[in-house]
């Protein structure tokens, strides 16, 4: 796969970006006692990008609309009239969505484009839950996509280290948490973090298990209101620093070309684990187009043809006008969006698409 | 690997090591210039190299080019730590090799024995004479100079006390002359200062060797054809700030130039004219530039010296190549290749940066001003790492040294 080819000019920052050292955002911990800690961060130029995204997106879309209204206005005052109605039309369209999407109770602090200014180490508080966790920002955007209501039931099929698990509990609205993961050194980390950032009585509403994720419509099929599908990759930052173990080595040759069709069994699961009406959203760490859209694709594909399943691809368009402040986003997939790695803003790659089983 | 499947795959100086467990390093490590300036930076490889010339082992000399030596991978004392633990020198080099071609004749000045083999010309004093070529001196009568100075805005005492010096050191009186009159900050040189400044000139030996008695074997100056000496007095009348410097260090970076990273002596003519503040860097500092650009960037003499390599500061060339290779713009070649498509050493040292930005980067200034914070941090991480890690042993530097 020559990304060279498949991103075309953006190739050598996102290149440039991979190479250098990524940019973290805070998960402020909910459960904590850490009122202080919003204040502390905005001091130093923190802010969270969740919250403040909608005014900002609000800001540009009246600039957008001011703009044209006033370009019209030069022509004459009857065109110039139904260009700012449009405006303003377009304006109410959009913001419903806009909204939505984004009411949850996750705050992530970052600083802003540009600024490589680090966090400090989380700190206990006097019951010894942690402030904040530090994570790729851009690894909550599928968790946001996923919009958990009130009491639903949700599945994290691949949910170790354990970073989205942790911000699907901060939204309060998991009735029910199933964390999976087939690897159990790494479930020791997914219970390390819920014993330190999650109170026992939210802990109990979680239940972890070590089942292989592909056979889990054998476990319990169809019984989920939202699944999240975040398979393994080649997680191309960390395969881009690392040697150890680095899944380029020859010896994982094997391991790597068999990827695209493990992912693919993992979504078909996760799909089939959702009731109907329920969500899927599949995400990855890479930039590759073939284990993000084609897997995507052949699911759709497999569903339809082999499970009668009919599945809906959701719009995430309004991800990337919300949130370009803080992202920089690749603006031509086919299905999903893309978080670009650059050096402004060093997040990602990470790629994420909803699907809503009909 | 992610690497290799790239299409511009990045190469081992580009690959991360881990230096200590869990901590990721970016690419070989160099001292950002001026940091402590003339402190060994222990954990650097060709500081090592640089410093213990004679610890090489004996290698048979090869015929054709000699190379500049290369960083050292491993400590030339056996059985002593390694420099860097889990660390690579530069790629792309085959080994050190040592030869140094018949081309070099080095002879240094020794004590004030300048020697009076010229027969031709008369000497008034033992001292080694400048040989005024290149018509940088005007001339002017023996008779004026004393009118000249008595310039107004002097005072006797510094006036007297620069014309002894210049005449001390072996000018001629048009020489001199021209000297006083081109920097004014010469003839305020502070008595203080005095001790340095005539050595410095003289140290650099307008000898000519070929009129020197034999028996000199061994010793290493400057080799006196006199369009070089033109050129270093031109380089000093052009550059005063050289009066101040020491005249070790002047010999250094001369002899760095010419023995270590191997400019031949038309070559090291060019250098001093284009860039006459090359003789005010630390030699260390110098030899640290030529090997990036050697070694890292794969680029020969030829080239450095038409591109006017010195003129740019160190920290900022690294900048803009690292700014290339981490873009996938700039390969290190590999050993052998002379082809590469990587944009020219000129282009890179003298376009402005808007320029260089727009035209071989193909990025924004925002992107870059990140960049350079970045790699600054980088870079201090690493050498504060360097410094932990070398804490740790308690062996003394000087049984590497000596």
């Amino acid at each position: 796969m020559n990304y060279g080819l498949h991103l075309g000019a953006l190739w050598p920052s996102v290149r440039a970006g991979l190479l250098c050292e990524q940019k973290y955002g805070a998960l402020l911990n909910n459960f904590a006692a850490a009122d202080h800690v919003p204040e502390e961060l905005e001091l130093l130029n923190a802010a969270d990008f969740i919250s403040e995204a909608p005014q900002k997106a609000q800001q540009w879309q009246r600039s957008a609309a001011e703009g044209e209204a006033a370009g019209g206005c030069e022509e004459g005052t009857g065109e110039g009239r139904t260009v700012v109605q449009a405006g303003m039309v377009t304006q109410a369209e959009t913001s419903p969505p806009l909204c939505t999407s984004i009411s949850s109770k996750i705050k992530c602090y970052t600083f802003p484009r540009g600024d490589i200014m680090r966090f400090r180490p989380a700190r206990p508080d006097a019951l010894g839950l942690l402030d904040y966790y530090l994570m790729d920002a851009a690894s909550l955007l599928p968790v946001l996509a996923l919009s958990v209501q009130p009491d639903d039931f949700v599945l994290d099929l691949c949910a170790a280290p354990g970073g989205k698990t942790l911000a699907l509990l901060q939204t309060g609205f998991c009735g029910h948490l199933a964390a999976n993961d087939i690897s159990i050194s790494r479930t020791k980390r997914l219970h390390q973090i819920l014993h330190s950032y999650v109170p026992k009585e939210v802990r109990e509403t979680v239940s972890v298990t070590s089942y292989d994720g592909r056979v889990w419509d054998q476990v319990k099929g169809g019984t989920f209101d939202k699944v999240l599908v975040d398979v393994p990759c080649t997680t191309d930052r960390h395969s881009a620093m690392e040697e150890d173990n680095n899944i380029f080595h020859k010896r994982r040759t094997k391991e790597r070309q068999m990827l695209p069709m493990l992912q693919l069994q993992l979504l078909m699961a996760g799909i089939l684990a959702t009731k109907p009406g329920g969500e899927v959203v599949y995400s990855t760490c890479s930039l590759s187009p073939l284990q993000n859209e084609c897997v995507v694709e052949r699911a759709l594909d497999i569903a339809g043809s082999q499970f009668n399943i009919n599945i809906h691809v959701e719009d995430l368009s309004h991800f990337r006008t919300l949130f370009q402040d803080t992202f920089s986003f690749f603006s031509d997939c086919r299905l999903g969006e893309l978080v670009l790695p650059h050096l402004t803003a060093n997040f990602g790659p990470m790629y994420f698409c909803k699907l809503r089983r009909v | 690997m992610i690497l290799r499947r790239w299409g511009s795959a990045l190469r081992a100086s580009e690959r991360p090591r881990l230096s200590a467990p869990g901590r990721l390093c970016f690419g070989p490590a160099l001292p950002r210039t001026g940091s402590a300036p003339g402190r060994l930076c222990p954990g650097l490889i060709l500081s090592r190299a640089g410093c213990a010339p004679t610890r090489q082992p004996a290698r048979p000399e090869k015929p054709g080019r000699p190379r500049p030596v290369p960083p050292l991978g491993a400590p030339a004392v056996p059985g002593s730590r390694p420099l860097r633990a889990g660390g690579r020198s530069w790629p792309g080099h085959p080994g050190p090799t040592r030869g140094h071609g018949g081309r070099l004749r080095w002879r240094r000045r020794e004590g004030a024995a300048g020697g009076s083999g010229a027969p031709r010309r008369p000497r008034a004093v033992s001292w080694p004479r400048l040989r005024g070529g290149g018509g940088a001196a005007p001339r002017a009568s023996a008779r004026s100079s004393p009118a000249l100075l008595l310039q107004p805005r002097l005072d006797p005492e510094r006036r007297e006390a620069a014309a002894a010096q210049l005449l001390l050191l072996g000018l001629s009186a048009e020489a001199a002359l021209a000297l006083l009159e081109r920097s004014r900050r010469c003839c305020g040189c502070p008595r203080s200062d005095s001790g340095s400044a005539p050595r410095s000139c003289g140290a650099w030996g307008w000898t000519e060797v070929g009129q020197r008695a034999g028996g000199r074997g061994g010793h290493r100056g400057l080799p006196a054809d006199p369009l070089l000496a033109g050129r270093l007095q031109r380089a000093v009348s052009r550059c005063p700030q050289l009066f101040h410097v020491p005249r070790k260090r002047l010999e250094a970076a001369v002899r760095l130039l010419r023995e270590r990273c191997l400019f031949t002596a038309e070559q090291l003519r060019e250098v001093l004219g284009t860039c006459p503040a090359v003789l005010l860097e630390e030699p260390r500092t110098l030899h640290h530039q030529f090997q990036y650009a050697y070694f890292r960037m794969g680029v020969r003499q030829k080239e450095m010296v038409k591109a006017r390599l010195f003129r740019m500061p160190f920290a900022e060339l690294r900048n803009r190549h690292i700014f290339l290779e981490r873009r996938g713009l700039y390969e290190t070649p590999h050993k052998g290749q002379t082809q590469t498509s990587n944009p020219k050493l000129k282009d890179i040292v003298q376009l402005p940066v808007k320029d260089f930005l727009a035209s071989l980067a193909l990025s924004t200034p925002e992107e870059y001003e990140v960049f350079k914070k970045l790699l600054a941090r980088e870079e201090e991480e690493e050498e504060k790492e360097e410094e932990d890690v070398d804490a740790q042993y308690t062996e003394e530097d000087d049984d590497l040294d000596r």
